[in-house]
């Protein structure tokens, strides 16, 4: 009888109690059936010339195609932590309480920079201690969508931060 | 026990000089740590509260710190300018939220005149989104009205109604723009930042300034008065730089880049907190060497303490032998010596407390004047507590050495004559 109780206790909790906030990767805020490479299939690059004034054109649609990049609607709302490197944007004293999260380091100095989907603008009700630019960091919280501008911006991701801790490398 | 510390105040008491002079060197040692610890503390604080909301600084290409410090902290001076058109095209851009221009270069009794529209007063925000405040009067409206910084105002006497007028360039000696004259419309509320030492005035104001002036010199023999500068096409050919802020911030990297290509002409864009950053990151060798030179000046102060002791130690083998012959313990010589060199540590900690108060109090105007920096008057921060604790337990330790020293030397020692 107990043990029959307690199975059904089991079922009724899935893992995620266990885990609040489960692990997401940067992967899967790329949306599964999105192509950036669709709307060029039909050309051919042996037929570009070398220098060829296309080919530069060709690039720089492919990269706006890139910045237009879609975000996956689903994961509004969804808890989730994350890891990423910080970019500081507003400060309360030395702490910090808005910041951009993205996937590789240097994101913000170098271009080109992440598309829109591989960006995260956090923002914190507690002031964050310790936060430095392109520091590599767990975020605890959850992710919502937000409409983009429609002529220009497109939606982007935002994330209300219940808590952060510094990244480590795991052990091999 | 309380008479061997009686008897160990007595005796330090006749020994006054060369303690005395000891607890000052601990006291400017510890003043001084003091003073770098709360300069580098406010200093970076000062800076990164100085500018908030405002997405992206854009402005002719230079080092992103450069533009940073001009264009916000109207510290050095622009290289280049900005086309107005390059300014209009992008303030229209469909991502931007709002874009105030920046023109820099004229002056008031030192501090900088800055021209840029009434949207500047709405946008700019400082410490955490803080916008800033009127404390008398109104945004200017007219091309020959101001408003003024608080410090401008409070320094130079000013009210609102008040008539001032501008210098051309930097300094106080070069030609002045005294056939405009300026009304004063409106005073802001003290922020702690630049803003408080800047001149406000439309765009339209700085064009109409030199609309008859060429290659930086008033026009010899032509002058356009005041009441007829409306007649002239007012509206600016050049910006100095511009403060953008975006409708969603995670925008920020697509309009950078946009901005980074422009193709009217070369333009650069960056995010106010990265060249902050990228300035500490250039600096934090500074500071940290000023901040290792001071712990060592407060480590040859406590040097010289034990030195001190160590060096009185020999006079005061008689003292020592007798209180011994007295019926005084090991114990007891030895606390009274390490007490001694406690003592001094933590009356030199206080005296530098004070000094370093009192000089604070002297310092800080200086500071923000000379250089914007706005010291704040604080009791103590932790971290200060934790640097002058940590000097009393290093003096405490340091102490124990001269206890132990006399815990060694032997009775006989003392009491045996030497010739």
């Amino acid at each position: 009888m107990m043990k029959k109780w307690f199975l059904a206790l089991l079922v009724s909790f899935p893992l995620a109690a266990a885990e609040p906030w489960p692990e997401v990767k940067w992967e899967v805020l790329v949306p599964k059936h999105w192509n950036p490479a669709k709307k060029f299939k039909h050309l051919d690059f042996s037929k570009l010339q070398d220098s060829d004034p296309r080919a530069m054109e060709l690039l720089d649609e492919i990269k706006q195609e890139w910045d237009n990049a879609p975000i996956e609607h689903s994961l509004n709302g969804k808890k989730m932590r994350i890891a990423g490197f910080t970019l500081p944007l507003e400060r309360k004293g030395d702490k910090v309480t808005e910041f951009i999260l993205v996937p590789y380091f240097g994101a913000c100095i170098h271009t080109p920079p992440p598309p829109a989907n591989q960006i995260i603008h956090a923002k914190s009700k507690i002031p964050l201690s310790g936060i430095q630019i392109m520091m590599p960091i767990w975020v605890f919280g959850t992710l919502s969508v937000q409409r983009g501008d429609t002529t220009w911006g497109v939606a982007g991701y935002g994330l209300s931060v219940d808590k952060v801790v510094p990244y480590k490398e795991k052990k091999q | 026990m309380r008479a061997v510390l009686l008897l160990a105040l007595k005796s330090a008491w006749a020994r006054r000089l060369t303690l005395g002079i000891t607890l000052v060197s601990i006291a400017l040692a510890s003043a001084l740590l003091l003073t770098v610890e709360r300069v580098r503390h406010d200093a970076r604080e000062n800076f990164s509260q100085t500018i908030s909301g405002v997405d992206l600084v854009v402005g002719p290409r230079t080092g992103g710190v450069q533009l940073v410090l001009y264009a916000v902290f109207h510290s050095g001076a622009a290289t280049h300018n900005m086309q107005w058109d390059s300014f209009d095209a992008l303030s229209h851009h469909p991502a931007i939220a709002w874009a105030v221009p920046i023109a820099l270069g004229d002056s008031h009794h030192g501090f900088p005149v800055l021209g840029t529209t009434p949207n500047y007063f709405e946008h700019f925000q400082y410490a955490d989104q803080q916008t800033l405040q009127m404390s008398a009067g109104r945004v200017f409206g007219e091309v020959f009205e101001t408003v003024l910084g608080n410090t401008v105002a409070s320094e130079l006497g000013y009210h609102v109604g008040d008539r001032i007028t501008l210098a051309h360039g930097l300094t106080e000696t070069g030609p002045s723009h005294a056939d405009k004259p300026f009304t004063v419309m409106g005073i802001l509320a003290p922020t702690g930042t630049p803003v408080d030492r800047t001149v406000h005035v439309s765009m339209e104001a700085i064009t109409a300034l030199h609309l008859d002036w060429t290659g930086g010199a008033p026009m010899p023999g032509f002058s356009i008065p005041a009441e007829h500068v409306k007649k002239f096409n007012l509206i600016p050919k050049e910006v100095t730089a511009m403060l953008i802020g975006l409708k969603s911030r995670s925008d920020v990297f697509r309009l950078q880049r946009h901005i980074n290509h422009y193709r009217g002409e070369p333009l650069m864009a960056v995010m106010p907190g990265v060249a902050l950053d990228e300035l500490w990151q250039t600096l934090a060798s500074v500071e940290n060497s000023l901040l290792i030179i001071s712990v060592l000046v407060v480590l040859v102060g406590l040097a010289g303490l034990v030195a001190t002791l160590l060096a009185a130690l020999n006079e005061r083998r008689r003292e020592l032998a007798i209180l011994r012959s007295l019926g005084a313990s090991l114990g007891e010589i030895f606390l009274m010596l390490t007490t001694e060199g406690l003592m001094i540590t933590v009356l030199g900690v206080t005296l530098g407390y004070v000094l370093f108060a009192v000089g604070m109090e002297i310092l800080a105007p200086m500071v923000q004047t000379q250089f914007g920096i706005h010291l704040h008057w604080r009791i103590l921060t932790v971290n200060e507590i934790i640097l002058l604790l940590s000097i009393i337990v290093t003096g405490f330790l340091v102490s124990l050495i001269p206890g132990w020293r006399a815990w060694r030397m032997s009775l006989a020692d003392g009491l045996t004559p030497r010739i």
